[in-house]
């Protein structure tokens, strides 16, 4: 055993090693080119002369960032604000209705039984797991008839198909994770089915609500499929949209401020990510795991 | 049936109904629409008309279907297997007790936290010319290449997969071992086992539930990933990135505008993955 001791601390670092560099060697080159003035984007190092410059200039509008093509002004990379606010405006509006919505028919799907009851959860199920580009033609085509099209209410609604079946299928697991006698007791003491829900097992649920509503946010904040389709005018752009016009026939333009961009854009999501880090795991592989 | 369980019966449908509603609303009107289009021709500004099975007929004549097909299994399977080898290592690597271990499972799963659009811009930095990716070749004394040309495109794009995706198999995988006794490790020692004998028959039978799981999700996923090769290539250069997804999309928005033939592609596809569906949810009960 005593001989075994080095190489194992050693197996150790230098695998610590390996997993940081596999990690972080993309995050680095955003993180400092963020930070990097013009003239030193492509350097491999840190900037010499950090600065701010690209976190002001993406949100605000500024002559060098207009260009002359055939005599019209463009504008090559507007400001950021539009996409982070429609952005934002989404998100939340699909995590509230998610979180009302999800969590009434989680709590069906873990206390009552009635007729139809495996069809519904396999229908919830079904809809979790399946490949959202499918949906890229007819969705289009729906919200066009509804009059939603270019909006960001049918933005909001098409990620309801993402969010709504994964916050069901996972709250309906925390729910059963919490006691029913503990309903049973409120509704003795004239609560009713529905108050006992909301005064017991809601309150008793606030992790798993937070972890799930945190991860609707990010499936909203973080689509590319409905975005592409759904939205046609730079007033309704989400982000993804937004960066994509950093990449002109797949050459970067303007490093920096992509890299700016792309700063405010990622570190939301990973910092909601890392707040509930315990429970992600969790979150994830509970009902994996179970089986 | 009594009146009053009838009426209970309508009660508990009432909670589920909201749901149902949107899930119909932006599921399955859709899905049944795509199927309804998959047998129609729609010319711009006059009414459908129903032609049978005219638009399967062209896409399974057309020699693009079956380049896209072979391109989403080049694309997904190395992918899949790479992420799972790569999260399975970690997860054993993060199963040890040391000093830390605590701060790296935290940073493991960062490139899982970031949507997959920042993902794809990270590695538009790696993939330039002038960019990471070639520093590291040089670096190793290679020469620098271009990332996302012919050539090396598809490897390229499943390496942006690859790395945003591993830490979803890590997780599993750690959750899978952290749920095996440690009684079994501790009589098989005491059997004289060795660690390599310990890992093949106890630690791999116990994780195959998990790995069946993870692995059929992430197959889908992969398939059906529209993200990574709409914003690295779109597809090209030369159609050698042309996914099912991409390709569906260029026919009903950036070439055709032919949104019949589009949902006929989809449905085309569509049984691959209700098999995939399946075997992948009768696991997870």
């Amino acid at each position: 055993m005593g001989m075994k001791k080095p190489w194992k601390r050693l197996f150790l670092i230098v695998a610590s090693a390996l997993l940081l560099f596999w990690v972080f060697f993309p995050v680095y080159w955003v993180l400092k080119t963020s930070f990097a003035p013009e003239e030193e984007v492509w350097n491999m190092g840190l900037p010499r002369n950090p600065t701010l410059r690209n976190f002001r200039d993406i949100f605000s509008v500024r002559q060098g960032s207009m260009v002359e093509v055939s005599g019209a002004m463009l504008s090559i990379s507007p400001t950021i604000v539009t996409p982070l606010r429609n952005t934002l405006l989404v998100a939340i509006a699909a995590v509230f209705l998610t979180m009302v919505v999800s969590s009434i028919a989680a709590f069906n799907l873990s206390r009552f039984s009635y007729r139809g009851k495996r069809a519904v959860s396999s229908y919830v199920l079904f809809a979790y797991v399946f490949p959202p580009f499918i949906l890229m033609v007819p969705i289009t085509v729906v919200m066009r008839r509804l009059g939603l099209y270019d909006s960001l209410w049918g933005l909001t609604l098409a990620h309801l198909a993402y969010t709504i079946p994964f916050a069901t299928y996972m709250l309906r697991g925390y729910f059963l994770g919490i006691p029913q006698e503990l309903e049973e007791a409120a509704q003795v003491d004239g609560c009713s089915r529905f108050q006992s829900f909301v005064r017991i097992t809601l309150p008793l649920s606030a992790p798993g609500l937070v972890t799930v509503a945190i991860f609707s946010f990010v499936l909203s904040w973080g689509d590319v499929v409905f975005a592409t389709v759904l939205l046609n005018t730079q007033e309704q752009y989400t982000l993804p949209i937004h960066i994509g016009f950093f990449l002109w026939g797949g050459e970067i333009v303007d490093p920096g401020r992509l890299a700016a961009t792309a700063l405010i854009a990622g570190l939301v999501p990973a910092f909601l990510y890392i707040a509930i880090q315990r429970f992600v795991q969790m979150g994830l592989v509970a009902g994996a795991v179970k089986g | 049936m009594s009146k009053v369980t009838t009426l209970a019966q309508l009660g508990k449908w009432s909670y589920i109904l909201p749901a149902l509603c949107v899930l119909g609303l932006v599921l399955l009107v859709p899905l049944l629409f795509t199927f309804w289009m998959s047998f129609q021709h729609m010319p711009i500004g006059r009414p459908p008309t129903f032609i049978g099975i005219r638009n399967f007929a062209r896409i399974f004549q057309d020699p693009l279907f079956y380049h896209s097909l072979r391109c989403t299994v080049l694309y997904a399977f190395p992918a899949v297997g790479i992420k799972a080898v790569i999260g399975l290592l970690v997860a054993l690597f993060l199963n040890q007790r040391f000093w830390g271990r605590g701060i790296l499972r935290g940073i493991a799963i960062i490139p899982y936290a970031l949507p997959l659009f920042i993902v794809c811009v990270l590695f538009w930095f790696v993939y330039d010319y002038r960019g990471i990716g070639n520093f590291l070749l040089r670096l190793g004394g290679l020469r620098p290449i271009h990332w996302l040309s012919y050539q090396y495109a598809m490897p390229s794009i499943i390496l942006v997969n690859v790395w945003h995706g591993w830490p979803f198999f890590y997780l599993g995988f750690l959750a899978g071992l952290q749920a095996i006794p440690t009684e079994l490790y501790e009589s098989a020692e005491i059997d004289g086992a060795s660690s390599f004998d310990k890992f093949r028959s106890i630690t791999l039978p116990l994780l195959a539930p998990v790995f069946w799981i993870v692995c059929g999700l992430s197959l889908m996923w992969t398939m059906g990933d529209f993200v990574t090769p709409k914003m690295m290539t779109g597809g090209g250069p030369a159609d050698v990135t042309l996914t099912i997804p991409i390709a569906t999309y260029k026919i009903a928005f950036l070439l055709g505008l032919n949104y019949p033939l589009a949902s006929a592609y989809a449905v085309a596809v569509l049984p691959i993955f209700v098999v995939l569906i399946y075997l992948t949810v009768r696991r997870l009960g």
